[in-house]
């Protein structure tokens, strides 16, 4: 069986996706990264293979999120693309006619304008990370309850009360506040879903048309809450697909499907028994001048396979040493 | 008198041009890094903008070295930077460095300004050579710009990437090295010459990417994370019309002549943004509106907290003259993972939009 394989690493979950040749979802697998990206890649693999026919044929790998360079390392990548693009990708296969595309992940959002099948317009956020999906998972950590509870609660507010939602220290305070005196813990969770999507319009969304049909992905978009603020506040319905948190792996898969059809070579893929390999990740200061860049070091059994983080080229590309 | 100067990209090498013609003792700190940043960041209150707080960090590096004197910009635009020069001199002084700020006005933009400046920071060097110390300075900018120019076409399309970037360095080093006019003339030849011959990807469409924003990040590489040499190595062509040669050219000599190239720009912006807001904001919008059609999209630099630059971001996504734009907010916290996502994603919405116009014709 022909498939094609994405491997989208971000900062809080790492996702796979397999598709097979006509673009199919053939199984996928969504787990936290736990601050650990090599392991998680390995643990991944070895989780995803047994869902896979005996028969399977890997034509192509591709990697995305935050940590794409260094997986792409680890597997043996054709494609290292970046997310915001892969997003796009999978979300057009879907839904062709999208024209707003708004992602909230771990711990970055965006936003994506499409017209007539092409992205003419994105945005990211740059100064702050207010808002996603790392600070609903603390707050609901702080309420003592899990991520689907609190999203869950959301829904039974009546009255939802104002938090101010521009930073999250402040809006913690606030929630704070807000328990002291007396609030419902639902209302206060909803006020919070409503402060953190009018952020993320005022911010993300600022200067952009967001015009429907609209799609809604990435982890946040499990939580209802959210979907009802954001429904409620852009005035029309959100969409969100069935496998919207692994949306960036199968862009992924997708771009790679694209372009290793055009070229003979095989894929790079170093197979599933990567997972059984020890790397060994260090770091150290480049002295070559006063910046004194932190260089992060991948290996293997003493052999550089990687090196990252300077200013300047010096240390990019294959070690020579 | 010792001068010490801070840095915006390769200013330094023109001013120790003048300097050493005109009999002046100047320290040159070293180049933006991180000790300077650190430095800038944690003497300079927070809300004020990177050019600041790196021009700081210079300015504390150039005291150290012993500099009693220090040169800065200033004027009296509606940016904050008219205030720059007294704040810096404040801080310096509760530092403890003894030194005198001497200013120069760049919104007076005339030339006897300029040379009366330089005048002061001479042990007593006549006019002519003030003024012919003063020639050789600016035609090493224009010798390093030109060059400059033609380093942002071959990074797009050079087959070994960084190829044309350590040409560059090597220009610099020998523009700087120079000391007449005929060996500054020979570098100048014999770089763009070796640039030309640097092996290319000739089957190579590279798209055409302008840079645009507030002056001194879009001059900086080390406040903007370098961002020309980054699209280069993505396969984009920058064009850019902020070089330090062009402002002196008008600035100093055809404004004064009544040409004035902004006059162009502002027209272009007009029905969008009547007047000036500071530093370069008008300039901003008019860029994007004039070569809506010639650049396949536009970059737009700004330092975090920058209000002619916030200004002029929120204006252009209304501009009916449509072309993508990235705006980049450069401070202390932008990180080059982040920026590179960015800059792919950028790419890529450009590359796939040239593709799909290709195949609708």
């Amino acid at each position: 069986m022909e498939t094609y394989l994405g491997i989208d690493v971000g900062s809080v979950t790492t996702k796979l996706a397999v598709l097979d040749g006509n673009d199919e979802l053939v199984t996928y697998i969504y787990l936290p990264t736990q601050g650990k990206p090599i392991e998680m890649v390995q643990q991944c693999l070895k989780q995803i293979k047994p869902q896979l026919p005996e028969d399977v044929n890997i034509r192509g790998v591709a990697t995305t999120g935050s940590a794409r360079y260094l997986a792409g390392v680890i597997v043996g990548a054709d494609l290292v693309k970046n997310e915001i693009t892969s997003h796009a990708v999978a979300t057009l296969q879907y839904v062709p006619q999208v024209q707003t595309i708004i992602e909230i992940g771990g711990q970055d959002s965006k936003i994506i304008i499409v017209r007539d099948g092409v992205v003419t317009d994105f945005g990211m956020n740059t100064v702050c990370a207010a808002g996603t999906g790392s600070f609903l998972d603390h707050q609901a950590l702080r309420l003592n309850m899990s991520i689907e509870e609190f999203a869950r609660r959301a829904l039974d507010s009546n009255t939802p009360v104002r938090i101010a939602g521009r930073c999250t220290v402040f809006a913690e305070s606030d929630m704070v506040h807000k328990q002291q005196m007396g609030h419902r813990i639902e209302d206060i969770i909803y006020g919070l879903c409503q402060a953190l999507v009018r952020n993320y319009l005022n911010n993300v969304g600022l200067g952009k048309e967001i015009k429907p049909p609209i799609v809604f992905q990435g982890g946040v978009a499990f939580n209802q809450g959210i979907v009802k603020a954001l429904q409620e506040e852009l005035g029309t319905e959100v969409i969100v697909l069935p496998h919207h948190e692994v949306m960036g792996a199968i862009g992924a898969a997708l771009l790679v499907h694209e372009g290793m059809a055009g070229s003979n070579n095989g894929s790079q893929f170093k197979g599933f028994g990567v997972s059984e390999v020890k790397y060994h990740t260090s770091s150290f200061e480049c002295k070559a001048c006063p910046n004194h860049c932190e260089i992060a070091q991948l290996s293997v059994g003493g052999q550089a396979l990687a090196r990252w983080g300077g200013r300047c080229d010096l240390w990019e590309g294959s070690p020579t040493s | 008198m010792r001068v010490g100067i801070p840095h915006m990209g390769n200013v330094y090498v023109a001013i120790k041009a003048m300097s050493n013609r005109f009999g002046g003792e100047l320290i040159v700190p070293p180049v933006n890094n991180q000790r300077a940043l650190s430095l800038g960041v944690r003497y300079s209150p927070e809300g004020l903008c990177i050019p600041f707080k790196l021009t700081l960090g210079n300015l504390i590096e150039a005291a150290e070295m012993g500099a009693d004197v220090l040169l800065t910009i200033g004027g009296f635009g509606i940016c904050r930077l008219g205030y720059y020069t007294k704040i810096q001199e404040q801080i310096l002084h509760d530092l403890g460095y003894n030194v005198r700020m001497i200013q120069l006005n760049v919104s007076e933009k005339k030339l006897p300004g300029f040379l009366q400046v330089f005048k002061q920071l001479s042990n007593g060097a006549s006019w002519p050579t003030i003024i012919s110390a003063f020639r050789f300075g600016l035609t090493k900018l224009n010798a390093m710009d030109r060059i400059e120019r033609v380093v942002q076409k071959v990074r797009a399309v050079e087959q070994i990437k960084g190829t044309a970037n350590g040409l560059f360095a090597r220009a610099i080093k020998a523009i700087d090295n120079a000391d007449d006019y005929d060996s500054l003339k020979k570098i100048q030849i014999d770089y763009i010459e070796q640039l030309t011959q640097v092996p290319k990807d000739n089957q190579a469409q590279p798209l055409l990417v302008g840079i645009t924003g507030e002056f001194y990040v879009v001059l900086e590489p080390f406040s903007n994370l370098d961002v020309e040499s980054e699209l280069g190595k993505l396969g984009v062509e920058v064009r850019r019309r902020t070089f330090i040669s062009e402002w002196t050219k008008f600035s100093l000599f055809l404004n004064p002549l009544g040409i004035d190239e902004t006059a162009r720009i502002h027209k272009a912006a007009f029905p969008y943004l009547k007047r000036d807001v500071g530093g370069d904001g008008w300039e901003s919008v008019g860029e994007k509106v004039l070569h809506a059609k010639e650049y396949d999209g536009l970059i737009h630099l700004a330092p975090f907290t920058c209000m002619p630059e916030i200004v002029a971001q929120n204006i252009m996504p209304s501009t009916k003259e449509s072309i993508p734009v990235l705006t980049i907010l450069c401070d202390e916290q932008l990180a080059k993972p982040g920026m590179l996502t960015r800059l792919e994603a950028f790419v890529d919405l450009l590359e796939r939009k040239r593709r799909a116009s290709n195949n609708k014709r």
